[in-house]
């Protein structure tokens, strides 16, 4: 499973669960927001995600660029195989061609099965549906949204504003207008509690940055 | 009422491109049906034959049973494509595109009308087609959609459902 701890990669886990053994999650690190391939706050958070789930986690650092993220990522799905001997890649991917073509061509390079259960989803349908069964969703990251979401659950009414925006904002984030942090869905067995955090950035373009979470 | 085949070996897939073509029909009022590859199935008015997983092909065991939909329009998305392909004696090809490309428009057809750029995810094709498969565009020396005959019987090689909805719209109005 390709793990980022937000809200898509939680959903694509939960639907793959219903018909495969999820064996080990992948998480790569990026060094800033300027990843233009993967999720970027927060990604040592995931530890305790894994935890919660009770699934081995494989987690390595990647540089920002495509080329150090995708030579990450062959690496990484390598080690998920040696060690786990995974045949297949669960995703998150809802809409970007971009990464689609990236991830399905490694996977295929390494033999592996991918499968993106969220993709053409419409994106507030995947909000919602988030919501509807239970999830605790909180904004790490904004850029181009209010950063007074930063922390804030998402909630209906946050998807009600997502939608009146749709034609400037993707209600997903999947433009990287935000990224989320799942607290809490189905298949943790415990809660994750933030306990300390700092907000850096402007008004516009900010990170929550967690100093200490634990599991309850 | 349309006929949905699904050529998915695991039901996961189906979220990635059978749903998504399910989204197109809800959203332009048709009635559907899902049937699966393994499955048996009456012909419909109208069919389509959706895509699968790039290392899925247990469908090319089960092609026969799709001859029966050839009295009937056909969309052939991608697996659909190489099933059409294959009941017209035809060889597919290792031919692994994925990601998006330029589409060249051939032959003048009521689904597509200029160049545009559409989603690719196959390791199998056809480069070259002979009667009564008629090439419809071409990316590159790939043929990526044909006709069959004047029937409205047609395969693309891509995935109208990511970029390219018209075409599936179109299709459903023939």
């Amino acid at each position: 499973m390709l793990y980022s701890g937000g809200k898509d990669s939680n959903l694509a886990l939960l639907k793959a669960r219903e018909e495969f053994e999820v064996s080990c999650l992948v998480t790569l690190s990026p060094k800033s927001e300027e990843s233009v391939v993967f999720h970027y706050p927060n990604t040592e958070l995931v530890k305790l995600q894994a935890e919660s789930l009770g699934i081995p986690l494989i987690m390595k650092t990647c540089s920002d660029d495509e080329e150090g993220s995708l030579k990450a990522l062959y690496d990484v799905l390598t080690k998920a195989k040696e060690l786990y001997g995974v045949e297949g890649v669960v995703t998150g991917a809802i809409r970007s061609t971009y990464q689609a073509t990236r991830f399905q061509r490694i996977c295929d390079d390494l033999g592996l099965w991918c499968f993106n259960p969220l993709w053409l989803r419409d994106e507030l349908s995947v909000l919602k549906e988030a919501i509807d069964l239970g999830f605790e969703i909180i904004f790490v990251r904004v850029a181009g949204v209010d950063a007074s979401l930063l922390g804030r659950r998402l909630d209906e009414g946050i998807v009600e504003r997502f939608s009146k925006m749709k034609g400037y904002l993707n209600p997903a984030g999947e433009g990287g207008e935000y990224e989320t942090f799942v607290l809490w869905m189905p298949a943790f067995r415990r809660r994750i509690v933030v306990e300390d955090y700092e907000i850096v950035g402007g008004e516009f373009d900010a990170t929550m940055i967690v100093r200490r979470a634990r599991l309850v | 009422m349309i006929l949905l085949i699904s050529t998915c070996k695991y039901r996961l897939s189906e979220e990635e491109f059978v749903r998504p073509i399910e989204d197109i029909l809800k959203s332009e009022g048709y009635d559907y049906e899902v049937r699966r590859y393994y499955e048996n199935f009456e012909p419909r008015k109208k069919a389509i034959i959706c895509g699968t997983a790039l290392r899925d092909f247990d469908y090319l065991n089960h092609t026969a049973k799709f001859r029966t939909l050839l009295d009937c329009d056909v969309l052939g998305i991608c697996a659909g494509y190489q099933i059409l392909a294959k009941l017209f004696s035809h060889e597919l090809e290792e031919i692994r595109k994925i990601g998006v490309y330029e589409v060249d428009v051939v032959e003048e057809n009521p689904l597509m009308r200029s160049s545009f750029r559409a989603y690719f995810l196959h390791k199998l094709s056809l480069r070259k087609v002979r009667d009564p498969l008629k090439p419809l565009a071409t990316q590159q020396d790939e043929v990526c959609a044909f006709q069959i005959g004047r029937r409205n019987v047609y395969g693309l090689s891509f995935h109208p459902e990511v970029l390219n909805e018209d075409i599936v719209v179109e299709f459903l109005g023939l």
